[in-house]
């Protein structure tokens, strides 16, 4: 330290490397320091001493290892133990932990003599087994002295007489003789250990039948001096016993010894104690006033029969009358009784004599049972069957009691047993198992014959069903669906099903779970949504546990049953109704349908050409209306133009035209089918082309029926053209053929550049959209309403029609209409609807000039005649 | 006066040393009488059986035919007789009992080292232990009685009748010794247990020498002889 230039002050004590503080340490002098510990939490620790020196850098000075712990405790409960033949064994209690190397020693003297030291061995500190046999009748004085490093201590003495702590060698050659005098003792004899020479002895015997698990004992007091011998009594005749003694020091001083080996011996044989269970059955076949009966009977119990059965009696008394003995060495008798009532007596018999009588009565066929047990119960208990029934108010001589296994398999055999008419309560003899359900019947005795029988089912233990329900659909809906299953068979249901769980899911849903009493076999699931596919799976539930049956998948349909129908019938409902509405509508409006699609054409056969000039009135009698339309009287015309320029060769069709047009030129006498045509005539056909040239050329054959071309009158060049439609039936006039005529026409027509390029009329307006009637309807009236503007007015019809020449069909048909109303005046309903519409426009058009007349024909045109 | 202060002091400085010493000796000898008595009637009784040492002897040394078991006596005059025994006081009779049992003792040695060294008779061992007891309850007994088992001399046997094992006798001879020596032995220790069971049949014998009651409370030495009567000498003990 002087070399540090410190003293005891700067002195740091440390534990495993941790500074003890401060307050633990005392200055003792100037180089000297020490530290107290009141508490160690550790056995063992390193304690170093430091220096702290210049610069607070800490200098380890000296280490040590400290081993800390605690003095030995006094060792309490000192006992001695010395097994006959052997040395003699002490233990004691050590006391704590002392954390120390603590030495046992137990130390043994005589008055007259020390013995050797017996020390412990380090895995044994309580028990020491010394070097010396003992001496019997020689106090010694034993104790025991623990020391370790921070002290040692001696137990209390115990001074005891090794003949005291004795533990003798059991008793050895036990054997079991039995006497036949007597069926009810046991004689035991032994050898008593070698140390019955020192000391004497005292016993315990123990007893029981070969089958049973618990012992009996003798009473001690019986067996409280030595002896080698012992006869046992009140034991049951022709039964199995099991011995065993074992011995201790008569005074009780010492230890028992271990047990002897197992003795068994059998008791002599007593008749039976007891009449044999009686039973019968009646085979149901019943034939010639006989009846097929069969006797039954349990074989005695051994504690019963007393010894082996030799044969069994049976008697059959026919009222009071003897009527035969049967010696029979089985458990049955099958004998044919008349219709009577029997009596009948059985004994059991063995090599010391016969039981008590059995007797039953065999009623007559007749007999009636009555008075059955009530309230009958059967329930599991301590691993039996127990069945409970309340006695009926008659005085019942026993009871029988008959089960069997209940089976879809196998047949019912009964099983039986018999009970004292004081019982009301037992449990099932018979080797039951478990998981079986059973149909137990009990049926009271009486004195003149059985009562009636009852029945309940019962399980000696009950399991999860081996087998879950199959569950299926019965009938699947939008949002339900019905589930059915059947019963689990018997054989699988291991108890009584209590109830049982539907599980559904669909595919990504969780897990629905849906309880079921066991006495339905359906169930709906509700609230399911259409068109899912769903999994289900049912399980059955006994008393101790479940079974799942298999997976089940349906899937829900999108429409429920007759939604399609009650969409599909209203609908097609509607439908129908609108068509009949629609057909109804057409038939009340069948003349307007068809003015528009079936015009009304006059049948040329029947056509005659009035006969008139302008000078002859006509027969007629045409009025300034009906004069007014007579130069725009045009009946129904069809139009051909065909393009100039359209350089095409002509298709089929017109190539056919054209061959038409030869037909019709070489048989033009006979081509004056005028009114054969209407609007939707397929005879009439409507051709177009694009060659403006050709369709120049061919313009006289494209001429339906017949073509009236308004040329004005006498050579003046008509400013409209005009094309009226014959009435006439007569053949057509030459001045009709000519092309040149027709060309004028045409190239006036042609000649209009406003005209589109490609244009035709057709019968049919196929472009209602762009030329309504109504319009050609007002368009017309505009023309027939022209009175000073006449000319005016059909130059621009002209235009009109030319560029609306797609409606042209139906203009020209009103035109057309309102000539003929006007040449064959009233006839048909729809005649008379148009005659009204002409009217109106006649009545707009009536100033017109009365020039327009028939005989306005084209030049060259014949005259009316 | 200083000189009687001095012997006072000195007498109380042995008295107390002979207390201590007194009971230090008498370490385990807690029993009461009649349970010593009891121990020592019952180690009589299993020592005077001939089939703790004797009998296994005379199979071992092949003595077993009915005229060496005839040949098979007890010496005269090797141990004392039973009336001899029974005519002691009890502390005499104790000493003799002790006094007699240390030469067994020593005799059991020479026949164990002469006889039996090639052979295990674990008999041997056994009867050595019991008389050790036997000598051990003698001295408790003793003490109880007042006296000490060492303190008189025990009767003496006459001369030559005990065992003599010398290497003049061949090996039979000497077998057959050691047979008389056990017999002899077998015979003393019934001799004692009858003498012990007497002690405990005769209360009056037992009131006569009734045992101290308790260390502290005195010591109460009786006379082990009838006032008269002097100690047989050894060897005139008559058989």
């Amino acid at each position: 330290m002087d070399y540090f230039h410190v003293n005891a002050n700067y002195i740091i004590w440390k534990t495993n490397h941790l500074t003890v503080p401060k307050e633990q340490y005392t200055v003792i002098n100037r180089t000297a320091a020490s530290v107290t510990f009141t508490n160690l939490v550790s056995p063992n620790l390193q304690l170093t001493c430091n220096i702290l020196t210049f610069g607070q850098i800490e200098q380890n000075v000296y280490g040590i290892t400290v081993l800390s712990g605690f003095p030995p405790e006094k060792p309490k409960n000192l006992n001695c133990i010395v097994n006959e033949g052997r040395k003699m064994m002490c233990q004691w209690d050590p006391g704590r932990e002392t954390y120390l190397e603590t030495n046992f020693t137990l130390k043994s003297e005589w008055a007259t003599e020390k013995f050797d030291d017996c020390k412990t061995k380090p895995d044994t500190p309580n028990s020491c087994l010394v070097d010396y046999s003992p001496v019997y009748f020689v106090n010694i004085e034993v104790w025991v002295e623990a020391e370790n490093a921070l002290g040692n201590i001696t137990s209390d003495h115990i001074n005891f007489d090794p003949i005291d702590k004795v533990k003798p060698n059991p008793p050895r050659n036990l054997s079991v003789s039995n006497s036949e005098e007597l069926s009810s003792i046991l004689k035991l004899s032994w050898i008593n250990p070698s140390i019955n020479s020192v000391i004497r002895l005292k016993y315990n015997i123990l007893y029981r039948t070969k089958d049973a698990s618990t012992w009996s004992q003798i009473p001690p007091e019986d067996t409280a001096s030595t002896r080698s011998s012992f006869t046992v009594q009140d034991l049951k005749p022709f039964t199995e016993y099991v011995f065993r003694v074992r011995c201790m020091k008569e005074d009780g001083k010492g230890f028992w010894s271990d047990w002897s080996e197992d003795a068994s011996g059998i008791t002599y044989e007593d008749r039976p104690s007891k009449a044999p269970s009686f039973w019968y059955r009646i085979n149901p076949s019943h034939s010639h006033g006989y009846r097929s009966v069969q006797l039954i009977w349990k074989t005695l119990p051994p504690f019963e029969a007393n010894g082996k059965i030799l044969d069994y009696e049976v008697t059959l008394t026919r009222w009071k009358s003897y009527l035969k003995n049967y010696t029979v060495n089985d458990t049955k008798l099958t004998v044919n009784l008349t219709n009577d009532r029997y009596t009948a007596t059985l004994t059991a018999r063995n090599i010391v004599g016969k039981s008590d009588a059995s007797i039953l009565t065999i009623p007559a066929y007749d007999f009636q049972a009555t008075h059955p047990v009530t309230d009958l119960k059967a329930f599991p208990k301590d691993n039996m069957l127990w069945v409970e029934w309340t006695a009926p108010s008659k005085s019942v001589k026993k009871y029988i009691l008959e089960w069997c296994v209940l089976s879809d398999k196998s047949p019912c055999i009964p099983d039986w047993q018999q009970e004292d008419g004081t019982v009301h309560r037992t449990y099932l003899r018979g080797k039951l198992m478990e998981s079986k359900c059973y149909l137990i019947t009990v049926t009271p005795v009486y004195t003149n014959g059985p009562g009636s029988p009852e029945s309940t089912k019962a399980y000696l233990k009950q399991a999860p069903p081996s087998k879950g329900p199959t569950v299926r659909t019965k009938k699947v809906g939008k949002n339900e669906a019905v589930l059915e299953w059947d019963q689990l068979p018997v054989d699988v249901q291991n108890g009584f099903i209590r109830n049982y769980t539907i599980f559904y899911r669909t595919i990504i849903g969780n897990e629905t779970a849906v309880n079921v009493d066991s006495s339905h076999t359906e169930y709906t699931l509700s609230s399911l949504t259409s068109d899912t596919l769903y999994m289900v799976r049912m399980t059955a539930y006994t008393d101790e546990g479940g079974k799942d049956g298999p997976e089940f998948t349906f899937t829900t349909p999108k429409f429920a049953q007759g939604e399609i129908e009650a969409i599909v019938v209203p609908v097609c409902l509607a439908f129908l109704l609108t068509t009949l509405l629609g057909v109804l509508f057409c038939f009340n409006k069948r003349d307007l349908i068809k003015k528009h699609i079936w015009p009304n054409v006059p049948d040329p056969s029947k056509s005659h050409i009035a006969q008139w000039s302008p000078h002859t009135p006509p027969r007629h009698n045409f009025n300034s209306k009906d004069q007014m339309y007579s130069d725009g009287n045009f009946t129904d015309v069809s139009v051909v133009e065909i393009e100039a320029n359209d350089k095409k060769p002509f298709p089929e069709d017109l190539k056919s035209l054209d061959l038409f047009k030869k037909e019709k030129i070489s048989t033009e006498g006979h081509s004056s089918g005028i009114g054969g045509s209407s609007c939707m005539s397929s005879s009439r056909p409507s051709i177009s082309s694009s060659d403006e040239n050709e369709s120049t050329q061919n313009t006289s054959s494209t001429v339906q029926y017949s073509t009236v071309v308004h040329s004005g009158y006498r050579h003046q060049v008509p400013s409209v053209q005009v094309f009226s439609r014959s009435e006439s039936t007569q053949p057509l006039l030459d001045s009709e053929e000519r092309p040149e005529d027709l060309q004028l026409v045409d190239n006036v027509d042609s000649s209009d550049g406003i005209l589109p390029r490609r244009q035709y009329f057709k019968q049919n307006c196929n472009q209602p959209e762009t030329c309504p009637d109504i319009s050609h309807f007002e368009r017309s009236k505009q023309v027939s309403a022209g009175n000073e503007e006449d000319f005016m007015r059909l130059k621009q019809q002209q235009i009109s029609n030319q560029n609306s020449q797609s409606c042209g069909s139906g203009q020209m048909k009103m035109f057309q209409e309102v000539s003929a109303a006007d040449a064959f005046g009233p006839g048909t309903e729809g005649q008379v609807e148009r005659f009204e519409t002409v009217g109106i426009e006649a009545a707009i058009d009536e100033g017109m000039p009365k020039s327009y007349l028939p005989q306005t024909v084209r030049q060259g045109g014949y005259m009316p005649q | 006066m200083r000189a009687r202060l001095t012997r006072r002091t000195l007498f109380s400085l042995v008295l107390g040393l002979l207390l201590l010493s007194t009971a230090a000796a008498m370490r385990g000898c807690v029993g009461p009488y009649q349970h010593l008595l009891s121990q020592l009637q019952r180690q009589a009784h299993l020592t005077e059986d001939t089939s703790s040492l004797l009998e296994p002897y005379i199979h071992l040394q092949g003595l077993n035919t009915p005229i060496l078991r005839g040949s098979c006596t007890e010496h005269p005059g090797a141990f004392p007789s039973k009336d001899a025994l029974r005519g002691l006081s009890k502390r005499s009779f104790l000493r003799t009992v002790n006094a007699t049992l240390d030469r067994v003792l020593k005799g059991l040695v020479a026949l164990q080292k002469q006889l039996l060294e090639q052979q295990d008779l674990k008999e041997l061992e056994t009867a050595r232990q019991n008389i050790q007891g036997i000598r051990n309850n003698i001295h408790c007994m003793s003490w109880l009685l007042g006296g000490s088992s060492e303190t008189a001399e025990p009767m003496q046997t006459g001369p030559g009748s005990w065992l003599q094992l010398t290497s003049t006798l061949d090996v039979f001879q000497a077998k057959l010794e050691g047979c008389r020596f056990l017999r002899g032995y077998h015979r003393f220790m019934g001799s004692v247990g009858w003498v012990f069971r007497e002690w405990g049949e005769s209360p009056s014998r037992s009131r006569r020498h009734s045992p101290r009651r308790a260390l502290h409370k005195g010591v109460h030495r009786t006379r082990l002889f009838r006032r008269g009567k002097r100690p047989v000498p050894r060897g005139q003990l008559p058989w």
